[in-house]
């Protein structure tokens, strides 16, 4: 027996239909249940009842007056209309009221089409106003911050935007400024309205009062075609639509029932979609001359080259002079036809791993995203999952929301607006773990030692009885997929690493490389990867821009990115879930499956029929169940975190933090012009004593020195909630990689200059 | 029946704020005997069977507004209003100002009553004097050993925090005022649920007047039955009244409930001379204008309800003939618009519609319709909000314009114009 059978049932009546829905439900909520039509502006099923629009006004039998569906619970033997003379009176009163000083701007308004305000009007609105005076007028097209723009005339001050930011997120800085016919939506401080989570305001204002800057005047929504896929930016694996017009991806927005993301979307997910129409992108195969230059090839001709040089190799020097590394941003099924065709051919140095992270999968507690939000204790380790996985992180703000901890552990302070504690060590835990009878661990899957530190406390947790759920927040979206589909080396053949160590040392022939970027992203660094590309005979690389390692490549190949092309994923929680091509690729372009497709048939080795992949990638994720921080993911050259940090002369240096940011990387962001305004900075953050005893002031240019290892030109920033003695620098950026330095290792700080010197210096 | 002085004993004569003068006359003796002597049981009795309603406006009778606190362990709070802001009340201004000692007598006796450890007292932010005599009255009392650990050698404990407003009407109304206390915006909660079930920081809470929480020392030394003895059945006891308006001295008279209006006027000076009284609002800005033929209505609760008006916060003010009832309905609709604190639809664009319109009457472009517009658009923006603030504009218009409609009309200086907004 469920404990949903002990829920207490009512039973009333709405428009004459009986009704029976659980105790305490809104009567809004039950309306539904005979698909009633409640106008509401204020209440949002996430945000809960707010009582301010007054649109939803009932007329329930007995009541003196009309009452708001939205905050009356359901009683037994109610009797309720929601229609009728007195109803309509009533809405049309508060319609008349809306509308009043509202500036009718719906021709030139966003939101024209999927307006509320607008539909409402149509049932409720009279044809002409009664307000003989001008509309007051307030300030149209204000620039709230990097994404939103803020027309004060259309907002109804409903306070979903401001509730959101408060109840969902907890960031709380979108208020309600002065009072009356005054008010207005802005930011408590003043400040641009900045957060990882803005975007869902847009979705959540029911009228065209907050708009996203990437979205204005680009479409009506009618014009749209809309696709429903999964967004493939980070490992959660949030549903969401695209909508594409004229073959350009106008927006996306989020799947309100969506039980992954519940709703939300993080602005990475929603706003990253400009690289997709960019002029930047290949579109055509490209061969590199032995005079260095590329040159524009067919994909018949690009095909066969890639395949006559592994059978070539394998003639010549075996399988084992070939490697293959990637598969975390591809799909399932490309997975398996990569895995298949290398497989096929005897290639064993197969990996998937091409950053910090060494494990994807959770192990045997691997948690549900509901285990998530009903934790009573949440532990974040390593990265915050605030940056790495956003919308995880609104899971974790509804768990504190509900009453749980949030614990995070490690050298990177969360910006979650919710952690209760912060700790060095996983041994630190003992004493929050004592109470909690559910505890839920998030790990980034970088530093196997910690990860299986934290496996030692979940297993005696769960020996006492402690329900205890995992989860990995991987660096690239489908890292669980490729891991658990063979793109992880097996008995003994090598690694990343290892597959990089083979080719400096010249016993690689070909390397292929499927959408991903080592030069930025592996922490051998950029010297020792454009080493191992140079010496090895030829490198395929599969990608949408030339990067900084496809610029090293003898063959690049013109891939299609996530909305391009259908398949399934998994997402962390190990949910398979279904992405839909919603956009047309450019011409010349072919999704990684396709290329691997063609290449077995030029190899002329057998793989499975592209119908069944996806059966067997779906029954594939059970047989992953390896421990969390497992040794055997472990990195041969890993020092823990615990020892970095004694290493190097500290006198004279300083601790490296270094960050994870949901907008860095040298892909998808980097090249999307309208993210500008959210691409971090190279920048290095200091805490305000440290900074003293260093002698840096705000604004300065300092360097980053480890042996011949450096950091060139990072602004530093001065804060409060820093960590003492450590500077924190942003990973994966293209114009200061810092892929080279280990987090937690000891840096020296060199050639520090003041802005000004360093402008005059520059003009010079 | 004469001025009554209870409450107001004292005032002008003593120095009650100082808290040596305050003792002499038997203050803080019904504090001690309330925790040395009696149960908070016993005085939620007293209390209810007093009969007390609530001064503050609604007139809720204090001891039933105590019985809705649930009965659990859960800490509680006594949160003492004195966010006066009704337009024409000044009464807990007054005692607050001149005698802060009975104020705070009251409060923790209350606090007591409910079982409460906790005092919050919310002072008008422009209340700046009264506000630094309160503070002086409560650090001697403190002093003194009124407030803090094992008051009078008992075991029971109590603090008092005094929150200063930042004007705003709107938080006069009880939840406003909590979430004010706890650092928000101060806007009205939805209800349910109520502040006895979950209130201050989300605890039950019970939010109680200035001049309701000064009334329980008398009750206490005197018994319920001297306070049931004075006023009406169903109004019990005396009651301060801010006299305004058209009158030759307006102050605070504290009389028995049930007092004819008529003899408020004439406590307070009666008419200017030459001039007769023609309206008069007996409960505050909210309420409906009385006229001339109720001037010998009794003044308490039961009696104003009954005439389609209220007592309120207990403010009358007086209109004589010589009062321009258009600029006194804008007066009036001027402040409600400008303190809605804008969250309601009907409250937010209502009073703000009929501030530019009757702006617009009287500099001369009404039209007729805006006249009929007046009353209807005040009645539409009535019953449909959160709070009774956007209720407050419909009772004193209406009323001025059905019965002064001349006064309105007379300003239409072209019937038949149409307007075409600007």
């Amino acid at each position: 027996m469920s404990a949903r059978v002990d829920v207490k049932l009512v039973n009333l009546t709405i428009d004459g239909n009986p009704v029976r829905v659980p105790e305490g439900t809104l009567l809004v909520e039950a309306a539904k249940a005979v698909t009633t039509d409640i106008p509401v502006y204020c209440y949002h099923p996430k945000l809960g009842p707010a009582g301010l629009c007054r649109i939803c006004l009932v007329d329930i039998e007995k009541a003196p007056k009309l009452q708001i569906a939205c905050n009356t619970t359901v009683t037994e033997g109610m009797v309720v209309h929601t229609y009728g003379e007195k109803v309509d009176a009533g809405r049309k009163a508060v319609m008349e009221f809306l509308l009043l000083n509202h500036p009718l701007d719906c021709p030139i308004c966003d939101k024209g089409g999927e307006c509320d305000l607008q539909d409402y009007s149509m049932a409720y609105g009279a044809s002409a106003s009664r307000l003989a005076d001008p509309k007051s007028s307030k300030p149209k097209a204000i620039d709230l911050g990097p994404t939103i723009v803020l027309d004060d005339e259309r907002c109804i001050v409903c306070q979903r935007c401001s509730r959101f930011d408060e109840i969902i997120t907890n960031e709380r800085s979108l208020v309600v400024k002065d009072r009356g016919q005054r008010d207005v939506i802005a930011t408590a401080s003043g400040e641009p309205y900045r957060s990882n989570f803005s975007g869902n305001v847009t979705e959540l204002c029911p009228v065209g009062a907050l708009t996203s800057k990437t979205y204005r005047f680009k479409s009506r929504p009618w014009d749209n075609a809309r696709t429903h896929t999964t967004c493939t930016q980070c490992s959660v694996g949030c549903a969401l639509n695209v909508d594409e017009r004229y073959g350009a991806i106008t927006r996306t927005m989020s799947d309100e029932d969506d039980a992954v993301s519940d709703g939300w979307l993080c602005d990475r997910g929603r706003y990253n979609i400009a690289f997709y129409g960019d002029a930047r992108r290949i579109t055509t195969p490209m061969l590199r001359t032995p005079t260095g230059e590329f040159v524009q090839i067919g994909w018949d001709d690009a095909i066969e080259r890639w395949a006559k040089h592994l059978r070539d190799a394998v003639a010549s020097d075996g399988a084992d002079s070939i490697a293959a590394i990637g598969g975390g941003r591809l799909l399932n099924e490309e997975i398996l036809v990569l895995a298949q065709t290398m497989r096929a051919l005897g290639v064993t140095h197969l990996d998937w791993r091409a950053g910090r992270q060494r494990q994807a999968s959770p192990g045997a507690y691997g948690g549900t995203y509901v285990d998530l939000e009903t934790a009573d204790l949440v532990v974040a380790i390593g990265r915050p999952p605030s940056q790495t996985a956003p919308v995880l992180d609104l899971r974790i703000r509804k768990a504190v929301r509900n009453g749980a901890r949030y614990v995070t552990v490690g050298s990177h302070p969360s910006d979650s607006f919710v952690v209760s504690s912060h700790l060095a060590r996983v041994s630190d835990l003992a004493a929050h773990v004592e109470s909690a009878t559910r505890v839920a661990f998030v790990w980034d899957g970088i530093d196997a030692a910690v990860g299986a530190q934290a496996a030692e406390l979940a297993e005696s947790l769960a020996a006492r009885g402690t329900h205890v759920s995992t989860f990995v927040a991987s660096e690239q979206s489908n890292a669980r997929g490729a891991e658990a589909l063979g793109m992880s080396p097996q008995n003994g053949s090598a690694d990343s690493d290892g597959i990089f160590a083979a080719a400096r040392a010249g016993k690689l022939r070909v390397l292929s490389l499927l959408g991903v970027n080592p030069m930025l992203h592996h922490p051998l660094g950029a010297s020792a990867i454009r080493d191992a590309i140079e010496r090895t005979d030829f490198v395929v690389c599969t990608e949408l821009f030339l990067t900084e390692t496809a610029k090293l490549a003898h063959l690049v190949l013109p891939a299609r990115a996530a909305f391009e092309k259908s398949g399934h994923v998994y997402d962390l929680a190990g949910d398979v879930l279904a992405v839909n091509a919603g956009h047309t690729a450019p011409e010349g372009t072919l999704a990684d499956a396709d290329m691997l497709v063609a290449l077995a048939a030029e190899l002329d080795v057998t793989i499975a029929a592209p119908d069944s992949l996806h059966a067997q990638a779906s029954a594939a994720i059970v047989a992953t169940a390896t421990a969390f921080g497992d040794p055997k993911f472990a990195r041969a050259s890993d020092a823990t975190s615990e020892t970095i940090g004694s290493k190097g002369d500290a006198r004279n240096g300083v601790r490296i933090a270094i960050a994870a940011n949901i907008f860095s990387g040298g892909g998808s962001v980097y090249f999307d012009e309208r993210l500008a305004a959210l691409r971090p900075s190279p920048t290095a953050t200091f805490a305000r004593e440290t900074a003293a005893t260093l002698g840096v002031h705000a604004g300065d240019l300092v360097d980053l020195v480890a042996g011949e290892r450096t950091l060139v030109g990072l602004v530093a920033i001065i804060t409060d909630t820093a960590p003492s003695g450590v500077v924190t620098v942003i990973d994966g950026l293209p114009d200061a990689p810092a892929n080279e330095f280990a987090d937690g290792e000891t840096v020296a700080l060199a050639n520090v200059r003041s802005a000004e010197r360093a402008l005059t210096a520059g003009a010079v | 029946m004469p001025e009554t002085k209870v409450l107001t004993a004292g005032i002008g004569e003593a120095n009650l704020r100082d808290l040596a003068i305050y003792r002499e006359r038997g203050g803080y003796e019904q504090w001690r005997r309330a925790v040395a002597e009696m149960t908070p049981a016993q005085i939620q009795d007293v209390t209810m069977k007093s009969g007390l309603r609530g001064r503050g406006g609604a007139g809720f009778p204090t001891g039933r507004k105590w019985s809705f606190l649930p009965k659990n362990d859960r800490p509680r709070y006594m949160v003492c209003n004195c966010d006066e802001a009704e337009p024409g009340t000044f009464k807990d201004h007054m005692l607050l100002e001149e005698t802060p000692h009975q104020v705070l007598e009251g409060i923790l006796i209350g606090t007591y009553a409910i079982g409460s450890h906790h005092a919050f007292v919310y002072i008008r932010g422009e209340f700046r004097k009264g506000y630094e005599i309160f503070m002086q009255a409560v650090a001697d009392a403190r002093a003194a050993g009124f407030i803090g650990e094992n008051i009078f050698g008992t075991d029971y404990c109590v603090d008092v925090t005094v929150h200063r407003g930042a004007g705003a009407y709107i938080c006069g109304e009880e939840t406003a005022l909590i979430n004010s206390i706890e650092g928000r915006r101060g806007e009205p909660r939805l209800k349910p649920p109520f502040p006895a079930i979950k209130g201050l920081y989300n605890e039950p809470t019970v939010v109680n007047n200035v001049e309701t929480l000064a009334t329980l020392p008398h009750i206490l030394k005197n018994g319920p039955e001297w306070f049931t003895a004075v006023g009406t059945e169903k109004s019990p006891g005396y009651k301060i009244v801010s006299v305004s308006g058209h009158v030759k001295k307006p102050g605070n008279y504290e009389v028995p409930l049930g007092t004819p209006i008529s003899e408020l006027l004439a406590i307070a000076g009666g008419p200017r001379d030459g001039r007769t009284i023609v309206a008069v609002q007996p409960g505050g800005g909210s309420s409906a204008c009385l006229f001339q033929e109720h001037l010998d209505l009794g003044y308490d609760f039961d009696t104003m309800a009954a005439n389609g008006t209220m007592l309120g916060s207990g403010a009358v003010v007086f209109f004589d003939d010589t009062t321009n009832f258009v600029e006194a309905a804008l007066a009036l609709v001027q402040f409600y618009a400008h303190e809605s604190c804008g969250q309601c639809t009907p409250c937010r664009e209502g009073g703000h519609w009929l501030e530019v319109t009757l702006q617009r009457i009287l500099d001369g472009g009404g039209m007729h319709s805006d006249i009929d517009m007046l009353v209807s658009v005040s009645h539409q923006m009535t019953g449909l909000n959160l709070c009774p603030l956007g209720d407050s504009i419909e009772p004193f218009l209406a009323s001025v314009v059905k019965r002064f409609e001349a006064q309105f009309r007379a300003y239409v200086r072209t019937p038949e114009r149409v307007a075409v907004p600007a």
